[in-house]
C-alpha cells in the first residue's frame, strides 16, 4: 500500500513538471519578458532590495513581465541563467560581478536572449556588463571619512575581496589621503555578504584600534558595522541605498546606486535595436551613483567640508576629476 | 601596562560577545545529545529564536516579552524535530537538515508578509547592559563579564546549572544512560522517549536564546538568514567543548576570539590575502580537535532511535 502510494506520488509530481515545463514557448521574437538573479535574499535591505525595485520601476515603464531568483551562489549561476533562459525570459540580469562569466558563457546557447551581468568585465555578442562606477561614491565617502576623523584613524569594511568591492575600497583611501596624507586607513574583508555578526566585530575591531569614522561595503553585512559605530557613538556612512534610518545619530550620508537607471539604460538598448556586447561604466553623471542627504547630520559637518563635496561631485559629473579604478587590493 | 589591559579587555569582550549566542545554542545541543539526540536543525532552531524574539519584542514593546518568545520559538522548531525522530524514528540528519532549510523559508517568508518588500530596517532597541556591584569592580575581568546583558547572566546561571546536573546529580546519570544504552536503560525502568522529549525541550529552549541573542542584545533588527551558519559552529562547539559546559563556553570564546583576532590582522596591513585571515577562527577549531582527539565524549547510541521492540 505505501508503496503504491509512493509511486502515485512520484508519478504526479514528474507530470506536474513536464507539463509546467512545456507551457512555455521561448521562440517569439518580442521582448516581453525580463528575470533577475540575487546573491542573497530580495528583502535585504540593501544591495539586492535596490535591485528588485529597479527591476519594478524597469518593468512598468516598458510593460514587461518579471520574475526574481533569489540566493543564487557562484556555483548555481550558470544553471540560474540556463534554465531561465529556457523558461523563455527574454532578459536576464544578472546582479553582481560573480555573474559576468556565467553570463557570457550560457550566452552563446540562448543567441535569441540578452544576458546582463551588473558591476562585471565579460561580455558577448548577446551578454554585456553594466558597471556602476561605485568607485565614484567611494571617493566621495573617503573625502567625508577624513574629513570627519579626529583621531587620524578611518576604517573601511568590505564584503569579498573581488574587484567590484576592491575598487571602492581603494578609491576610498585615495581620497581619504587627498585630504589628510597622514590618515591611516583600516580595512578589512570580512568574507561575507550576508554575516551581519562579522560586519559588527569588524567594527568593533577597527573602533578598537582607533578609527572614529566607517565605511561600509558589505551589502545586508554592512548593516552591522553601522549598529556597532551606533553603540559605540562612531560616525559611519552607508552602502546601496539612504541608511540613514538604522542609525539616524550616526549615518552622516550613504552611496546610492539607482538600479532602474542602469536597467532602464540596458532595456531601452535592447528594445530599440541598439544593443550591443560589451562592459558599460555608468556613474555619477548619469545620476546611477549618488550621494544621500546628510539629514539630522547636516550642522555636524563643516561647511568647508560640505563645499570639498559638492565640488568634488561636480567635477566627476563634468569629466574634470577620473576616479581610478583600482581592482587589486593594495596593503 | 595599562594599554595592553586595554587590549586584552578589549579581545575577551569581543570573544564573549561571540562566544554567547554560540555556548547558549551548544548547552541546548550537549543536553539533547547526551540523551542520545542529535540537532543538526540548531541552526534552524536559532534562526526561529531570533525571528519570534524579535517579531514579538517588536509588536509587544517588551524584550522581554522576546525573549519568552525567543525560547518559545527554538521550542517550536525542536518540537517537530523531537517527533519526527523519537516518534516517527526518521534519520536525524535529514530531518535537521530539512528543519533548516524549512526555517529559513518559514521565517523570511513570515518577515516579507509583516513588514513587506523595503530598505526601511524595521528595529527595537537592544537590551542593555546591567552591572553588577562588587564582581564588576574586579580589575580587567570584571566590566567584561559583569557588566553584560540578561541573557549572558542567563548563560553563566545554565552553564552552573548544567554542570551540576550533568557530573552531580542522579538526573545526569540517568540522561548519560539513556544516551550511552536505552536499552538498559529501558530495562532499569527509566522512560527513554520522555527522557528525549525533555532533552528536546531544553535544546529548543537555549538553541532559542541564543537565537534572540543575535536579534535582540546584539543587532535589534531581524533579516534573513540572519543566524548564517552560526547554528553548525554551535554543533563545532559542543564536540570541541566534550559535551562539560565550562569547556563550551571556553570552545566558543577560543573562536570567536580567533574571529577578532583575524580582524586585528587585517587592519595591520599584512600583505596576505584576506580570505587567509578569514580561515583563522575554523584553522583553530580544526587544531584544537587535532589535540584532543582520543575517545569521542558522543554518547554511545548518539543519532539512534529507540526502538523497544527490536534488537
Amino acid at each position: 500500500m505505501k508503496k503504491a502510494l509512493v509511486l502515485l506520488l512520484v508519478l504526479v509530481t514528474t507530470f506536474a513538471f513536464a507539463f509546467a515545463g512545456g507551457s512555455t514557448d521561448g521562440g517569439s521574437d518580442s521582448i516581453d519578458s525580463m528575470a533577475l538573479i540575487l546573491s542573497g535574499p530580495a528583502n535585504d535591505q540593501g544591495w539586492n532590495a535596490v535591485a528588485v525595485a529597479g527591476l519594478e520601476a524597469t518593468a512598468e515603464k516598458f510593460g514587461l513581465s518579471t520574475t526574481i531568483m533569489e540566493n543564487v551562489s557562484i556555483a548555481d549561476s550558470e544553471a540560474a541563467y540556463r534554465q531561465l533562459a529556457a523558461e523563455g525570459y527574454d532578459i536576464i540580469i544578472g546582479h553582481g560581478y560573480q555573474y559576468g562569466e556565467p553570463a557570457a558563457a550560457v550566452s552563446h546557447e540562448f543567441p535569441n536572449k540578452y544576458f546582463i551581468a551588473t558591476e562585471s568585465n565579460s561580455y558577448s555578442e548577446n551578454a554585456a556588463s553594466y558597471v556602476m562606477a561605485c568607485e565614484q561614491g567611494a571617493y566621495v565617502m573617503g573625502l567625508m571619512a577624513a574629513g570627519m576623523s579626529e583621531s587620524g584613524i578611518v576604517g573601511v569594511i568590505g564584503g569579498f575581496e573581488q574587484p567590484s568591492i576592491t575598487k571602492e575600497i581603494e578609491a576610498f583611501k585615495i581620497a581619504a589621503k587627498s585630504i589628510n596624507p597622514d590618515i591611516q586607513v583600516l580595512s578589512i574583508y570580512i568574507n561575507s555578504f550576508t554575516d551581519t555578526n562579522l560586519g559588527y566585530e569588524a567594527a568593533m575591531t577597527m573602533i578598537n584600534h582607533g578609527a572614529d569614522v566607517v565605511y561600509q561595503v558589505a551589502n545586508q553585512a554592512g548593516n552591522g558595522a553601522l549598529i556597532a559605530c551606533a553603540e559605540r557613538g562612531v560616525y559611519c556612512m552607508g552602502n546601496s541605498y539612504d541608511q540613514n534610518s538604522i542609525a539616524p545619530e550616526y549615518v552622516l550620508t550613504s552611496t546610492i546606486y539607482n538600479m532602474d537607471q542602469v536597467m532602464i539604460t540596458a532595456v531601452s538598448s535592447i528594445l530599440d535595436g541598439t544593443f550591443t556586447g560589451g562592459v558599460y561604466n555608468l556613474g555619477m553623471d548619469k545620476k546611477v551613483v549618488e550621494i544621500a542627504p546628510y539629514h539630522a547630520l547636516e550642522d555636524v559637518i563643516p561647511a568647508q567640508l560640505k563645499e570639498k563635496i559638492s565640488d568634488t561631485i561636480e567635477d566627476i559629473i563634468d569629466g574634470s576629476l577620473v576616479v581610478p579604478v583600482i581592482s587589486s587590493p593594495t596593503k | 601596562m595599562a594599554e595592553l589591559m586595554d587590549i586584552i579587555a578589549s579581545f575577551l569582550a569581543s570573544s564573549l560577545r561571540q562566544a554567547a549566542p554560540l555556548s547558549l545554542a551548544a548547552l541546548g545541543v550537549a543536553y539533547a545529545e547526551k540523551a542520545g539526540i542529535l540537532n543538526i536543525g540548531e541552526e534552524g532552531i536559532m534562526l526561529s529564536g531570533a525571528f519570534f524574539g524579535f517579531i514579538a519584542a517588536y509588536f509587544s514593546g517588551s524584550l522581554f516579552v522576546g525573549i519568552i518568545s525567543g525560547a518559545l520559538g527554538g521550542i517550536l522548531i525542536s518540537m517537530i524535530h523531537a517527533f519526527m525522530c523519537i516518534k516517527v524514528k526518521a534519520n536525524q540528519t535529514i530531518v535537521g537538515l530539512a528543519l533548516n532549510f524549512f526555517t529559513l523559508g518559514l521565517t523570511s517568508f513570515l518577515f516579507l508578509l509583516v513588514f513587506g518588500q523595503n530598505t526601511k530596517l524595521p528595529s527595537v532597541a537592544s537590551l542593555n547592559p546591567i552591572t553588577l556591584p562588587v564582581l564588576s569592580k574586579i580589575p580587567v575581568l570584571g566590566p567584561v563579564f559583569f557588566s553584560q546583558n540578561i541573557l549572558i547572566y542567563i548563560l553563566y546561571l545554565a552553564i552552573i546549572v548544567f554542570f551540576v546536573v550533568f557530573y552531580k546529580t542522579e538526573w545526569g546519570v540517568r540522561l548519560t544512560a539513556v544516551g550511552e544504552n536505552p536499552r538498559a536503560a529501558d530495562s532499569a525502568g527509566l522512560g527513554v522517549n520522555a527522557t528525549r522529549y525533555v532533552s528536546c525541550i531544553i535544546n529548543g529552549v537555549f538553541g532559542g536564546l541564543g537565537g534572540a541573542y543575535i536579534t535582540l542584545a546584539q543587532l535589534g533588527y531581524f533579516q534573513e538568514d540572519i543566524v548564517s551558519g552560526k547554528g553548525y559552529i554551535a554543533l563545532v562547539v559542543v564536540i570541541l567543548g566534550r559535551h562539560n559546559p565550562v569547556f563550551i563556553l571556553l570552545s566558543a570564546m577560543l573562536i570567536g576570539f580567533a574571529e577578532s583576532l583575524q580582524f586585528s590582522l587585517q587592519t595591520m596591513g599584512i600583505p596576505l590575502p584576506s580570505q587567509a585571515f578569514s580561515m583563522l577562527p575554523y584553522l583553530i577549531a580544526v587544531i584544537v580537535l587535532l589535540l584532543s582527539a582520543g575517545k569521542s565524549s558522543s554518547p554511545a547510541f548518539l543519532g539512534i532511535p529507540y526502538e523497544r521492540d527490536k534488537r
